[in-house]
């Protein structure tokens, strides 16, 4: 193999891709959209939060009007002895922005019956807060129905709500708060990406392949150079592209997440993701007595409360500082390259053996059902990654890159990833080798259609 | 010594052979002429030497060793399956050609911007292949089969594809780089610019090699012997017993061609000899050599 050959086609390969529109198209909107993921749920709750809205309460059943307690967003008034059709013709005049009905109660039924009225449609917060209201007083009514003097105290204690506070132990011994559902978002994300990458490359080198065998240039170029010196030129290329797409993805989305944080002043935004826990500790204690009572209506204390956040969202924040991010890059680079050139050595071949990519289809499936089931073994490692299967999945090479990927954010045994890539490498050289001589006849195979026995015989002769 | 030398190369795809025990000597500074009709080997034997496919056995030297990749570097192929990236353009597609075969990107420009300016299309260098129409692709293939200034030009079918303008522009670049030294391969199925280019050739047909030798050599040992005559006189000329018989003779208002069919173990001088005792003047007189193409088509039908 001449190396000058390769890096001149390798060169060809990244350059005319790199230049295409659709790449730029990509690796530039990809970014956009991913910071839009980090950030618009945010701005949309910052933006939509309603503020300083005042409601209209005609309360015909008695019970309801009492429980409607004001809070920094809205503002009940009691319109109780009003009549509902008159109201609702001046509800806006009076300043009101939503106006809501209850009816009598109904004794039979033990409940009441809401409407609300207004000109925009209702916010889910508005719904929300009318609805948790009513419902606590329906509450509160059918428990007086019961006669038993202190209920209301013994539900109140009896109501539970355990949280479970859980820590990874590493190496050393060391406790670490964690969030398993974080690392299954991370893990899911990673393995996502990784089939996608495969996938997508792997298939534009068949794509290439077939592109050169059906223009026939491919004649021209095995006459300059060696068919493998070509196809691996290709291979590398088109990798070049994937890496150049991943690493311009990652610091792009970087860039633009606290580009956009800072320079919008959104503080806030960053800080819905990763401050949460003191935030919402400032907002239980800025809710002073008003929040003591909303709290005594849904039966918790402040202590429950403060316990729930640290644990939970100070879990998620733990876990997302404590995130190997460097490793995680490396492991996914080296999972994807090797995973990369194992796929496309195949796809390669199978290009290779076609006139047009319709022929592809029967070819594919031997290789396809792999990738796939590597997938759902991921998916299956979300939930579980300790699980038999999902080891087995992490160390077969040809599902490795892609479950092993969805383990990683749970920690694996360093000796677990020296044999599963020992392995993938192994097979990709054995692979290799094997796809490069099918290559080399299929390229300059035309006419009849190829079928799996001539791919054999193919890779029998010299 | 030539400079590619076949010996008794054998090729075959599974069960099917491709060559058997085939073998060429191509002369250095020489057009040669691959023959043979379609499917005899011709284009596995242009691989093998291209170093595309390897033989099953025999050797191929070139200038007298045996063949490596490197040498690949020297020879110029122009397959008959033409193909360009479509997408891609002029320019950058030659200067890529130009350094698959080992050209410096300043050499490559260099030379190729000549090769534009030659062929008058400096204007096509930033034009996608898919918009050109196909002779002008072939011009573009044609000048990156050319332009690594091979010692080797390899051309399959070099003509198809082109007007009679661009196909006389592409024949007097063939004898221009003849001029220059290459050695050029010229395989095709017309004749008449075999006869007109090559000065040797090789016959395939089902894997061997049917005849190879100098094209003048081969015509005149394929001649049956006829000369055309023609001559002046009032009447119609008679047979001379033993010497030539008559095979046919149109008279034209007093002028006569006729063909004569020299009788065994005679020559020229024994039919002049004979004519002058005959009342008639003889104009023309010449030796009737067959056509390639009635040469193919008497070899390969005499194969089946």
């Amino acid at each position: 193999m001449k190396f000058r050959n390769i890096q001149t086609i390798i060169s060809r390969e990244y350059m005319t891709r790199v230049k295409k529109k659709s790449f730029l198209l990509v690796t530039f909107l990809g970014p956009i959209f991913f910071a839009a993921m980090c950030i618009l749920p945010s701005i949309i709750m910052l933006m939509t939060e309603d503020k300083g809205k005042t409601v209209g309460v005609i309360d015909q059943s008695g019970i309801v009007m009492p429980k409607m307690v004001d809070n920094d967003a809205f503002t009940f008034k009691d319109y109780s002895s009003e009549p509902v059709d008159e109201m609702k013709d001046k509800f806006e005049d009076l300043g009101l922005d939503v106006l809501v009905a209850v009816s009598a109660l109904d004794e039979q039924n033990r409940t009441v019956s809401v409407s609300a009225y207004s000109r925009q449609p209702l916010s889910m917060d508005l719904k929300e807060a009318i609805s948790s209201r009513v419902d606590d007083a329906v509450e509160d009514y059918r428990l007086s129905l019961y006669e038993i003097s202190d209920l209301k105290q013994i539900m109140k204690d009896v109501r539970s709500n355990v949280n479970i506070a859980t820590y990874t132990l590493d190496d050393s011994g060391e406790e670490k708060i964690s969030s398993s559902e974080v690392y299954m978002m991370i893990s899911m994300i990673l393995s996502i990406i990784i089939y996608m990458f495969i996938a997508m490359f792997s298939g534009m080198v068949m794509q290439s392949v077939i592109e050169e065998k059906s223009s026939r240039v491919v004649e021209v170029l095995v006459s300059s150079v060696k068919a493998t010196e070509l196809m691996f030129g290709k291979i590398i290329g088109v990798a070049c592209v994937a890496l150049t797409q991943f690493f311009l993805w990652v610091v792009l989305t970087v860039v633009l997440v606290t580009g956009v944080s800072t320079f919008v002043g959104f503080d806030t935004i960053l800080s819905t993701s990763t401050d949460q826990t003191e935030q919402m500790t400032k907002m239980v204690e800025g809710m002073g007595i008003d929040a003591e009572a909303a709290m005594e209506a849904s039966g918790m204390n402040m202590a429950d409360m403060t316990a729930v956040a640290d644990s939970e969202m100070g879990a998620v924040l733990s876990t997302l500082r404590e995130l190997n991010y460097v490793q995680l890059i490396i492991a996914f680079v080296i999972y994807f390259a090797l995973g990369y050139l194992l796929y496309a050595s195949f796809f390669a071949a199978i290009g290779s053996a076609v006139e047009n990519e319709a022929d592809t289809q029967q070819l594919q499936i031997p290789v396809t059902i792999p990738l796939l089931l590597a997938f759902f073994i991921a998916i299956y490692a979300f939930k579980s990654p300790d699980s038999a299967v999902v080891f087995w999945g992490s160390m077969i090479p040809f599902t490795s890159p892609i479950v092993m990927l969805a383990r990683i954010p749970f920690g694996v045994p360093t000796w677990e990833l020296v044999v599963s890539i020992l392995l993938l490498v192994l097979t990709f050289f054995l692979c290799a080798w094997a796809s490069a001589k099918i290559y080399k006849i299929g390229i300059l195979m035309f006419g009849k259609k190829t079928t799996f026995k001539d791919l054999w015989k193919w890779l029998k002769q010299n | 010594m030539g400079i590619i030398q076949c010996t008794n190369v054998c090729k075959s795809f599974g069960e099917k052979v491709a060559l058997d025990n085939v073998s060429v000597d191509i002369p250095e500074g020489k057009i040669f002429g691959l023959l043979g009709p379609n499917g005899a080997g011709k284009t596995t034997l242009i691989r093998i030497i291209n170093r595309i496919t390897i033989p099953n056995s025999g050797s191929v030297l070139f200038k007298g060793k045996p063949i490596t990749q490197d040498d690949v570097e020297k020879i110029g192929y122009l397959p008959e399956e033409r193909g360009l990236y479509r997408k891609m353009k002029v320019g950058e597609q030659a200067m890529y050609f130009a350094q698959l075969k080992g050209m410096s990107q300043r050499e490559a420009m260099v030379e190729l911007k000549k090769w534009f300016v030659r062929f008058g299309i400096e204007s096509w260098w930033n034009k996608k292949v898919e918009e050109l129409s196909k002779g002008m692709a072939q011009k573009v293939q044609f000048i990156t089969t050319v332009v690594h200034k091979p010692s080797l030009l390899i051309l399959d079918e070099p003509f198809s594809g082109f007007d009679p303008v661009n196909a006389q522009v592409i024949r007097e670049e063939i004898l221009r780089l003849k001029a220059e030294g290459s050695t050029i391969i010229l395989s095709t199925h017309n004749m008449e610019s075999v006869e007109e280019l090559c000065d040797n050739i090789a016959l395939i047909n089902k894997s061997h090699v049917v005849i190879t030798g100098g094209v003048n050599e081969i015509r005149h040992k394929y001649g049956n012997n006829n000369v055309e005559l023609i001559y002046t006189s009032d009447q119609a000329l008679s047979a001379a017993e033993g010497v030539f018989t008559i095979l046919s003779d149109t008279d034209d208002m007093g002028r006569h061609t006729a063909v004569l069919s020299i009788g065994e173990g005679k020559g020229s001088n024994d039919v002049l000899t004979a004519l002058l005792s005959q009342n008639l003047t003889v104009n023309s007189f010449k030796e009737l050599v067959p056509r390639m193409n009635d040469i193919f088509i008497k070899l390969v039908t005499e194969e089946e």
